[in-house]
């Protein structure tokens, strides 16, 4: 695992690499949610603002992990 | 060139704005961007609106002062205890802004605390001193925008209202005139149905504008107690309308002229009054007073008719009564405030109703989300290190939740244009143009500029929110003070606080009650049914039974939501997605909810019936009877609490012919049994008016079946995200 924080640059501008997970997670949990709103499986979801969240969560910990590890 | 008032309303908030800031910069107080805020967020449609939103925003400030200046003495070392006390101030702020007045006041005292705890908290040294200045700020706000708006365009409410009232009356009338139509046969719902909407929406801003006349007309404001007074009056003209118009479809078939004999008469004098009304109001004197008219019944004619008939047509009277007691008390109310009347004028206050002062779950609901959105904010404050706006992230949140918690219908997708319009424009301004500047005088041209913009781009009533909050992101970025510096890493932190800020308001939307119209709908409709459920549980006749004091409580307190639901799921409709409903129309959706007022005139039409004595005959005689109906009403009322579309038109109509048929034998033997010692002819038109509205609840709920087989509930309980 690489251990030196790895941030992003637009410009010169540095943003932290969690920042750029956290948007993607989420970005990636809302058109999850999409699909499953256009295929009608939202309905097997009790509460779906919490799903939402979960997914949030573990989208964001999923890339942050392996694809943009800080 | 004629100017638009959208253009004209936006240069009076950008020019006040301007010089509220420049005042607040040659004083030297610090962040003059207060008093721009309190223009922003006062500048409303007329004067004496504004003014009296300015008058409630400085009493709001202190009273938000006061109350951090509290929390910080006593809590100052207590960091959970602090926030506790000041979420539980904010939230009871909106609670009581959920109330019938002073939203304003309370909203703002609620902003003021948290800006000001939140500010001072961490420097209880100079605590007291913010909150001068805040106060001090404020002030000015207020008094530089009442000048601009007094002396630049003045957008009188005085003619508006005159007008506003004008059209209500005429409205009025031609809604009585085609209702009568309605029931002797003569029109149907395509001709009124239009003229209640209208009606709706004039009262509506006839109240609005009341409040803002007050402020700003003397006359208006000698008067204020009768105008207040006639306001309530127009409501209960309007809702015994409304009662009225629901029993005709009971009437059909009866020949109301020769039954009612002085119906023309009663007619005349009527719309008479509602003439004389019309014409006080525009300046002229009454040519005559009100004649009081009993609407008689042919007791010969009526007898020939099935109980059920002579129910409806009791249950038709008294409404007719009803409103002739209400056009007869508007009469003398507008005599008095037009200065027409003589003096022994008996003016009606507004009646205060039973229960409402018992908690509301509507008014609960946007509390606890500000307490969730408060709490949530510093929790990340707290434990996310160089959170991005630090303390501003937290007020920016409060006072973003606080706006946006008692109009839970506008959604935060709403926010999200004119917030990131104004975090990209007042950045590349921060960045690229003020740096350039030199003195007030161009600086100013750029505020006048940035907020005549946001002004005139986000103008419509439903923008209020965003466009608060883009004028608050462009000031924040812009932290513009007497010494300016400038860093990039502010503009950065500010533009990474604001999607952060719209998070935390749109999870609280959700979690822990959710917003979602298509939620809500449903929620409110199965508490609707729930109170009428319990209405219908203390109809009983129990002579053991005396209900205590908690019993009137739950009664008032389910009687206010039959009330008030249907205007609440009103107020929902056009929130709805129903693009996602499977084919359910927002016409269809209106017509439910049409259906729901009715039955709710109905159900209150029954309350009232029931609480007249009845004969221990009839009682005792029809006690089984009537029981079973009411369970059977109260069973069906239990199944719609729980499913909204449990049963149909047909099966609803099955039973209540079924129920009817067999009670109008049991009445008929009832009455042939009875002597004229046991039966007085009160007895009898109590007994009436009892039937006639158990029969115009079991009807009602008939039309709101059918109402529901049009749409298409299994789409619509389907969880979505």
């Amino acid at each position: 695992m690489q251990l030196i924080p790895s941030d992003f640059v637009i410009g010169d501008v540095y943003f932290p690499p969690f920042l750029i997970a956290g948007l993607l997670g989420f970005v990636a949990a809302w058109l999850t949610t999409q699909l499953l709103n256009r295929y009608r499986l939202s309905r097997f979801f009790a509460y779906p603002p919490i799903v939402l969240l979960a997914m949030a969560v573990i989208y964001t910990v999923v890339i942050g992990t392996f694809l943009i590890p800080a | 060139m004629i100017l638009s008032r959208r253009f004209k309303e936006a240069v009076k908030t950008a020019l006040a704005i301007t010089i509220a800031i420049g005042i607040a910069l040659s004083m030297d107080w610090d962040k003059p961007e207060w008093a721009g805020f309190t223009v922003a967020f006062i500048s409303l449609a007329t004067v004496g609106q504004s003014l009296n939103q300015g008058a409630m925003r400085l009493l709001g400030t202190l009273l938000g002062a006061l109350a951090a200046l509290s929390i910080i003495a006593l809590f100052a070392q207590e960091r959970w205890l602090y926030m506790l006390a000041l979420s539980v101030f904010a939230a009871f702020c909106i609670y009581m802004k959920g109330g019938t007045r002073h939203q304003y006041f309370w909203q703002i005292s609620g902003v003021a605390c948290v800006i000001i705890a939140v500010e001072a908290g961490f420097d209880p040294v100079n605590a007291f001193e913010t909150a001068v200045q805040r106060t001090e700020e404020t002030s000015l706000g207020v008094l530089v925008y009442s000048l601009v708006s007094v002396l630049l365009w003045p957008s009188s409410t005085g003619s508006e209202f005159t007008a506003v009232v004008a059209k209500l009356v005429s409205t009025q009338q031609k809604l009585f005139e085609a209702s009568m139509r309605g029931m002797v046969g003569q029109g149907g719902a395509e001709e009124s149905d239009p003229l209640r909407a209208q009606a709706i929406q004039q009262h509506a801003r006839f109240s609005q504008l009341l409040e803002g006349a007050v402020t700003e007309s003397y006359e208006i404001w000698e008067q204020r107690h009768q105008w207040r007074a006639y306001r309530t009056q127009v409501a209960e003209f309007a809702q015994a309308l409304e009662g009225w118009r629901d029993s005709f479809s009971e009437l059909r078939g009866l020949d109301l002229g020769l039954l009612l004999p002085n119906l023309v008469d009663f007619d005349t004098e009527l719309q008479g009054r509602l003439t004389e009304i019309a014409g006080m109001h525009q300046g002229q004197a009454p040519t005559r007073q009100p004649q009081v008219v009993d609407l008689t019944v042919d007791t010969a004619a009526i007898r020939d008719l099935s109980h059920f008939h002579q129910a409806a047509l009791t249950v038709t009277r008294s409404r007719l009564q009803q409103l002739e007691q209400v056009t007869r008390a508007i009469f003398d109310s507008v005599s008095e405030i037009r200065g027409f009347g003589r003096g022994s004028a008996k003016v009606l206050r507004p009646t205060s109703r039973t229960g409402f002062s018992l908690p509301d779950p509507d008014r609960i609901a946007p509390a606890i989300r500000v307490l969730a959105t408060l709490w949530l904010a510093y929790l990340a404050y707290i434990y996310v290190p160089d959170i991005p706006g630090g303390t501003g992230f937290v007020i920016f949140s409060g006072s973003v939740g606080m706006a946006l918690a008692t109009v839970p219908q506008a959604g935060v997708s709403l926010l999200f244009v004119p917030a990131a319009a104004s975090v990209l424009f007042a950045g590349g301004l921060y960045i690229f143009v003020m740096p350039q500047l030199s003195s007030y005088t161009s600086l100013g041209l750029l505020i006048f500029a940035l907020t005549f913009a946001i002004c005139y781009l986000f103008a419509a009533p439903r923008q209020v929110v965003g466009r608060a909050l883009g004028l608050a992101m462009f000031f924040a970025i812009a932290g513009i003070t007497n010494e300016q510096s400038y860093s990039f890493l502010a503009v950065a932190d500010t533009a990474l606080m604001f999607p952060l800020v719209l998070f935390v308001v749109a999870v609280t939307a959700y979690i822990p009650i959710s917003t979602r119209p298509r939620v809500v709908f449903l929620r409110l409709l199965a508490r609707f049914f729930r109170s009428a459920e319990h209405l219908l549980s203390t109809l009983r006749w129990d002579p053991d039974h005396r209900p205590g004091r908690m019993d009137a409580l739950r009664k008032a307190f389910y009687t206010r939501e039959l009330t008030t639901l249907p205007h609440k799921l009103e107020s929902w409709v056009g929130a709805l997605d129903t693009d996602t409903l499977g084919g359910t129309t927002p016409q269809q959706v209106q017509g439910l909810v049409t259906s729901l007022q009715a039955l709710s005139y109905r159900m209150q039409g029954l309350l009232e019936a029931r609480s007249h004595h009845q004969a221990d005959f009839l009682v005792q005689e029809l006690l089984a009877d009537i029981r079973d109906w009411r369970v059977l009403a109260q069973d069906a009322c239990k199944r719609l609490s729980e499913d909204p579309a449990s049963g149909t038109r047909e099966g609803f109509r099955a039973k209540l012919d079924d129920v009817l048929k067999h009670l109008e034998e049991r009445i008929e033997d009832t009455f042939d049994q009875a002597g004229s010692e046991q039966l007085s002819a009160q007895d009898g038109e109590h007994f009436y008016r009892l039937l006639g509205a158990y029969r115009g609840v079991s009807e009602a709920m008939v039309a709101y079946a059918g109402s529901t087989d049009t749409i298409n509930w299994d789409r619509w309980r389907e969880s979505r995200f």
